[in-house]
């Protein structure tokens, strides 16, 4: 077995074990700016966990009875948008596109996430594989930001003679 | 017999004749800056789109050219910054009456060629004084480095929480031998945050698997994640500006906060510079980072750092490199880590270009373990040099992240260090952490005074814990069962820390209670003498006390 097969593996069984995580339906959580940060402190009722927990609820406690799974202390889009807004706020605009396109690949389970980036590795994948990647980003995710992403790779490898028909 | 000089007998035997000198080979980018070879800056933009970037036709690019073409240069004002004098920019970075932000717009705006003729003109001096107001975070911090030989995980929890209590706020380790990265991820974690709470740690090992580790919550952060200057060497790192940028996205949606790593001598060093100076490939490298929108980087040569310094003002070209990622408005991590000359003088001289105006993380990272310990082929700095760090800096009086520590107050550490993993082994029944293994980490310089552990036993079930999907809500059960409910409950917040995603932003840290402190809350505010971050009175008493001055007092 390959290091990347026995790592998905692992991952497989992780996420089994985990009884896979639910995200909270999108939806916005307000509008923010670099004055409300760190969201945690000073607007913690606009974050809440990808299970839909509020981050006040989120305690220690709750934790040790066993009341909070692994799932519950995981970040949703709501929040990653959030923070985008912060950055774009003191004029990080490439950092809030970056996490605005992580906002959309929460849904994005975390053996394909991994698959996907190994897919995007020089000569990997066809340039048809890449574009079936930003496919299916694009209309199982919701992801039309990171499907971009990965389309213009398609077309820039194939250009470059760096996918994988050129091996 | 021709007579030999005894004078040139007695310097051909100083330290700093052991190391490697060549003379420039621009042809080859065998040279650190002011490269006649590099690239003519220029930039045209027809309808929101690039369609020449220094010197190139968009027909005529690279990957490499794409990819900084379509993300990492703010258009709005760039045509009329590229008009600029290079020179006039040159003197706003140095000139403390123009503040930080007024100059980001510019650096951030202009090409790669623009922003090295811009560097090419300062000397070492000019760049600390602009590195200490382009630093993006108001105070500066340091990072270490926490491994050993054996993996004794252990040592490497004592280590670290040694460490924490010395004042680092980030921590990295990784693995002699692959199998053990869970245990020593899970290692310095607890460790550090034994030392004190709100430390970020984390594991270097192959991408996929560092995301793994931190999707367990093993890790908090992320900074082993290499991009190149030049398209072959990018590909010979089996990678693309793309799936790098896929991979930074992958990361935030896990929420864990992450840098990229680069460094000039790279692509010389594998053979494909292009004939570019060592700074315009950085340059690249920063701009695919900025373009990925990644919020730092570790740079500063790194690993790579016997190239530049081989070279004529290679130790300038990479405090440039490190004032360079400064411009771009990314948290730098300014490497100061491997190793790379016999001279205690030149380690030094090296260092405080980035020790004296402060970067966000001054070494990435210091070793805080002996040189033969350190798993990163050795540190410029390691656990022998700290009294001469503390004492460098109370020489000073500068901020370069440490405070000297009683001995008792190491060997309490350590022994709760150490303790913290016992108890966790102990709850999740792994292979047993004996009572003399701690007392023997409590008291260890290095491994050499640890016991062997039984290795096979351990990697076995280093790979069954991943198997059986332990996260970091089974060590906090586990550290609460035990009785440590203070590192429970710091790691805990740490875990938090990633569902709230405030630590993502640019040159964050963590402070004892849990506040994240980065350049968006605590920005740099230098606009001249006493202003910017000033060391306090309490601060300044924490870095002068070293145990053994002598108190009049008591004379």
């Amino acid at each position: 077995m390959t290091q990347e097969q026995m790592l998905e593996q692992i991952v497989k069984q992780v996420m089994s074990s985990m009884g896979g995580a639910v995200s909270a339906p999108a939806g916005s959580a307000g509008t923010v700016t670099a004055a409300d940060y760190p969201i945690g402190d000073k607007k913690p009722e606009l974050i809440k966990s990808a299970t839909g927990k509020g981050l006040k609820e989120l305690t220690i406690d709750k934790l040790l009875s066993g009341e909070l799974k692994p799932e519950d202390l995981r970040i949703r889009p709501e929040t990653l948008e959030l923070q985008a807004q912060v950055a774009e706020s003191v004029k990080r605009g490439t950092f809030a596109l970056n996490l605005r396109r992580a906002a959309e690949l929460i849904a994005v389970p975390d053996a394909r996430l991994l698959e996907i980036y190994n897919a995007m590795r020089p000569y990997k994948s066809t340039k048809d594989e890449l574009v079936a990647i930003a496919d299916e980003l694009k209309t199982k995710y919701n992801a039309p930001i990171s499907a971009s992403l990965v389309a213009e790779a398609a077309d820039v490898y194939y250009a470059r003679k760096r996918s994988k028909e050129f091996i | 017999m021709t007579m030999k000089s005894k004078r040139f007998e007695a310097l051909a035997a100083r330290p700093v004749k052991k190391d490697g000198f060549v003379k420039e080979w621009p042809e080859v980018g065998l040279i650190a800056m002011n490269n006649p070879g590099d690239p003519t800056p220029s930039l045209v933009v027809e309808n929101g789109c690039v369609v020449e970037l220094d010197g190139k036709k968009r027909a005529d690019f690279d990957m490499l050219d794409t990819f900084i073409a379509n993300y990492a240069i703010r258009l709005e004002k760039a045509q009329e910054y590229m008009a600029m004098d290079s020179l006039e920019i040159a003197n706003m970075l140095v000139d403390i009456n123009v503040p930080r932000d007024v100059v980001v717009d510019i650096t951030t705006s202009i090409t790669p060629a623009k922003i090295v003729d811009v560097l090419n003109k300062m000397t070492v001096l000019e760049m600390m004084m602009a590195q200490n107001k382009m630093r993006a975070r108001l105070m500066p911090s340091n990072q270490c480095h926490v491994t050993n030989v054996k993996d004794n995980m252990t040592q490497i929890a004592a280590d670290a929480a040694e460490a924490a209590i010395r004042g680092f706020d980030e921590m990295e380790t990784t693995v002699g031998i692959a199998r053990y990265a869970p245990f020593n991820a899970l290692a310095i974690m607890v460790g550090a945050n034994t030392g004190r709470p709100g430390i970020l740690t984390q594991c270097a090992v192959e991408e996929a698997t560092e995301l793994d580790l931190g999707m367990r919550g093993y890790t908090a952060y992320a900074e082993t994640i290499s991009v190149y200057g030049t398209e072959p060497v990018f590909m010979d790192g089996d990678d693309t500006p793309y799936s790098k940028a896929f991979l930074a996205s992958s990361y935030a949606s896990r929420g864990l906060k992450m840098r990229f790593t680069s460094g000039s001598g790279s692509e010389v060093q594998m053979g494909y510079a292009e004939g570019k100076s060592m700074l315009y490939l950085e340059a690249r490298c920063l701009y695919i980072t900025k373009g990925a929108g990644v919020q730092g980087s570790q740079n500063g040569s790194v690993s790579c750092i016997g190239v530049p310094a081989g070279v004529p003002g290679g130790i300038r070209e990479v405090l440039a490199e490190n004032l360079l990622a400064a411009c771009l408005d990314l948290e730098c991590a300014s490497s100061n880590d491997q190793t790379f000359t016999h001279s205690d003088l030149r380690r030094v001289a090296r260092s405080l270009m980035q020790m004296v105006p402060g970067t966000d993380y001054i070494c990435s990272g210091y070793s805080s373990v002996p040189n033969y310990d350190n798993m990163f082929a050795g540190s410029n700095w390691d656990a022998e040099d700290y009294d001469d760090w503390n004492v460098i800096q109370r020489d000073l009086k500068i901020d370069a992240g440490l405070q000297p520590i009683t001995e008792e107050a190491l060997v309490a550490a350590r022994a709760k260090g150490a303790r913290a993993m016992q108890v966790i082994f102990r709850e999740l029944g792994l292979p047993e952490i004996s009572d003399a293994e701690v007392e023997a980490a409590t008291y260890a310089n290095g491994s050499q005074d640890m016991p062997d552990r039984d290795v096979v036993a351990d990697l076995k079930a280093a790979e069954e814990l991943l198997a059986r999907g332990v996260t970091a809500v089974d060590f906090i059960k586990a550290l609460d069962k035990g009785g440590m409910k203070d590192v429970a409950d710091a790691i805990f917040k740490i875990q938090l820390q990633k569902v709230a995603g405030d630590y993502l932003h640019t040159a964050s840290k963590l402070s004892p209670d849990f506040e994240c402190i980065s350049a968006v809350n605590y920005p740099n505010n230098y606009t001249g003498v006493c202003t910017g971050y000033q060391i306090s009175d309490e601060r300044w008493a924490q870095i002068q006390d070293i145990p053994w001055a002598v108190d009049p007092e008591s004379v």
